[in-house]
């Protein structure tokens, strides 16, 4: 569905992703791993169009990505889930929701995906008219995802969903991502510092270093590897 | 005689008509604020701006015939509503020839987030609105000629100068209706989603250059309408812009940078000091002690009077 072939970013002359080439199936759970500074956040970036691509090619669905305008990548069915929530902090938790609803889609199934949303956080359901500024990181992060739920997206992409969360709250949103995964077939792209628990829960994996893949490989291969074990598992 | 203490009866006069001036700063300020908040751009040309507006709604008064149509009691308040759309066309051509190249989507990663190119083309907009002005407008001043100027409502012991609480019922009127707009229309929420975080908003596929678009146009618009407003009761210029975008700085300032509700009782505020400090002080000073009131809130109070201190990150 999604395709990413030899893509190269670069801010003011430094490299940040060097010929990265990745695929994400219909309904597939795919994390890419890698320690801080790898560039996955760029990757995802630039799969939204928020920084410029130098080159590389990516496609949905076979049609160019790149071609089409950031705001209209949404509409698509990507719904990016950014780094530290980014959550709209002077609006309620329903106004968070309605923005994530600005797709056609999103709009088309309103009262369906609000429903599940509330079924996944009951905790939003208690806070919808709370502003979103106000709530904790487990929430705001909750809310975050449940705003890209809202599109009714057909890849879900998470970045650093566990950052700055307690482990006990960075847990339960593992669990929830594995549910909505396997509940509802949805595809997950998952960007992640905590190396086990992404692996733990993906279909296939990716490793990235200095913004190159150096590994890639099945949730088998990846968990099974050597230098996965010692770099990243602690084992 | 009045049964009540002049200084009493002097009071409640200034007060009143802080309050009716005091409404129609605030719509200016809400315009002034809007951009702002959800552009992040400075605007120096809006005191232009609201100038055009007072200018549209004189043309559409005695030329369009909105004058003879409406007549001298109704045709200014259609004329200073007409003002809105015929300068939202203006706002939105410009920010599409000019402001769109420096600022938005445009502005990331370029030097300062392309402040420096910003204030300089607003500057630039401004020199070319004025001047402009003067050579088709004329430097002549103009007002909007209607009996409601010199005509008051007496509610013992205070006058009210119909005027000015048409002006000031109308500018109420239109805020009220800004505030819906942006609070219950998924246009305005948008709006706020772009002014919160422009790249979540695009992540959600909210256009944010569109959005920047909308609220510029809208901003100005709802400056112009306030222009349209003053016209009744102030005499104008080209030059005009300049005495009234401190007004709408400091009010928007006072309210809190980015609060665009807080630049409504920011500009409420403005006119108050602005009419209470006639009370102690001489008529020309009134600007003085909004400057005064401005530096104490800079100092004291800089996050605004009704802009949040904190926020969660």
């Amino acid at each position: 569905m999604l395709k990413i072939e030899k893509l190269q970013v670069s801010y003011g002359g430094l490299r940040a992703l060097s010929e990265v080439s990745l695929e994400v199936g219909q309904g597939e759970f795919v994390a890419v791993v890698g320690p801080n500074g790898a560039g996955k956040t760029t990757l995802f970036k630039s799969i939204s169009g928020t920084v410029p691509v130098e080159s590389g090619r990516i496609t949905l669905d076979g049609a160019d990505l790149l071609a089409v305008p950031p705001a209209r990548r949404a509409h698509l069915g990507l719904a990016h889930v950014p780094e530290g929530r980014q959550v709209f902090s002077s609006m309620t938790v329903l106004e968070n929701l309605e923005m994530g609803a600005h797709t056609a889609a999103g709009k088309a199934n309103w009262e369906e995906n609000i429903a599940q949303i509330y079924q996944l956080f009951p905790r939003l359901k208690d806070r919808t008219r709370q502003l979103a500024g106000t709530l904790s990181g487990g929430e705001q992060q909750m809310l975050a995802i449940g705003r890209g739920l809202a599109s009714a997206p057909r890849i879900l992409m998470l970045d650093e969903p566990s950052l700055g969360l307690a482990p006990a709250v960075a847990d339960d949103i593992f669990e929830v991502v594995q549910h909505i995964h396997q509940e509802r077939g949805l595809a997950i792209l998952l960007v992640e510092q905590r190396v086990a628990e992404a692996l733990e829960s993906c279909d296939r994996g990716y490793v990235l270093e200095s913004g190159r893949t150096v590994l890639t490989g099945t949730h088998e291969t990846l968990v099974s590897d050597r230098r996965v074990q010692q770099s990243y598992l602690g084992m | 005689m009045s049964p009540y203490p002049l200084w009493l009866e002097n009071l409640l006069q200034t007060l009143a008509t802080g309050i009716m001036v005091g409404g129609t700063y605030a719509l200016m300020c809400v315009g002034l604020g809007l951009i702002f908040g959800v552009m992040r751009v400075i605007n120096f040309a809006q005191g232009d701006f609201l100038m055009l507006g007072m200018y549209a709604a004189f043309y559409a008064f005695t030329y369009l015939g909105v004058g003879a149509v409406f007549g001298v009691y109704f045709g200014p308040i259609v004329a200073a509503f007409l003002a809105g759309p015929i300068v939202f066309v203006i706002a939105w051509f410009l920010h599409w020839l000019l402001l769109a190249r420096v600022s938005g989507t445009a502005a990331q990663g370029a030097e300062a987030e392309g402040h420096y190119a910003q204030l300089i083309l607003t500057l630039g907009i401004a020199l070319v609105l004025q001047n402009g002005g003067l050579l088709i407008f004329g430097s002549w001043p103009q007002s909007i000629r209607t009996p409601l100027s010199n005509e008051a409502w007496f509610i013992e012991p205070v006058f009210f100068n119909k005027s000015r609480m048409v002006a000031f019922c109308v500018a109420l009127g239109v805020a009220l209706v800004l505030y819906l707009f942006m609070n219950r229309s998924g246009y305005g929420k948008a709006l706020r989603a772009a002014a919160d975080n422009p790249d979540a908003a695009i992540y959600m596929g909210i256009d944010v250059n569109r959005a920047h678009r909308l609220a510029f146009a809208i901003g100005i618009a709802v400056t112009a309408i306030a222009g349209g407003l003053v016209a009744m009761y102030y005499p104008f210029q080209p030059y005009v812009g300049l005495e009234f975008v401190i007004i709408m700085y400091t009010g928007v300032v006072l309210g809190g940078l980015g609060s665009i509700m807080g630049a409504f009782w920011g500009g409420m505020t403005v006119g108050l000091v602005q009419q209470l400090s006639t009370l102690v002080l001489p008529i020309q000073l009134q600007n003085t002690a909004i400057f005064v009131v401005f530096l104490l809130i800079v100092l004291f109070r800089p996050q605004g009077l009704f802009g949040r201190s904190v926020e969660r990150m």
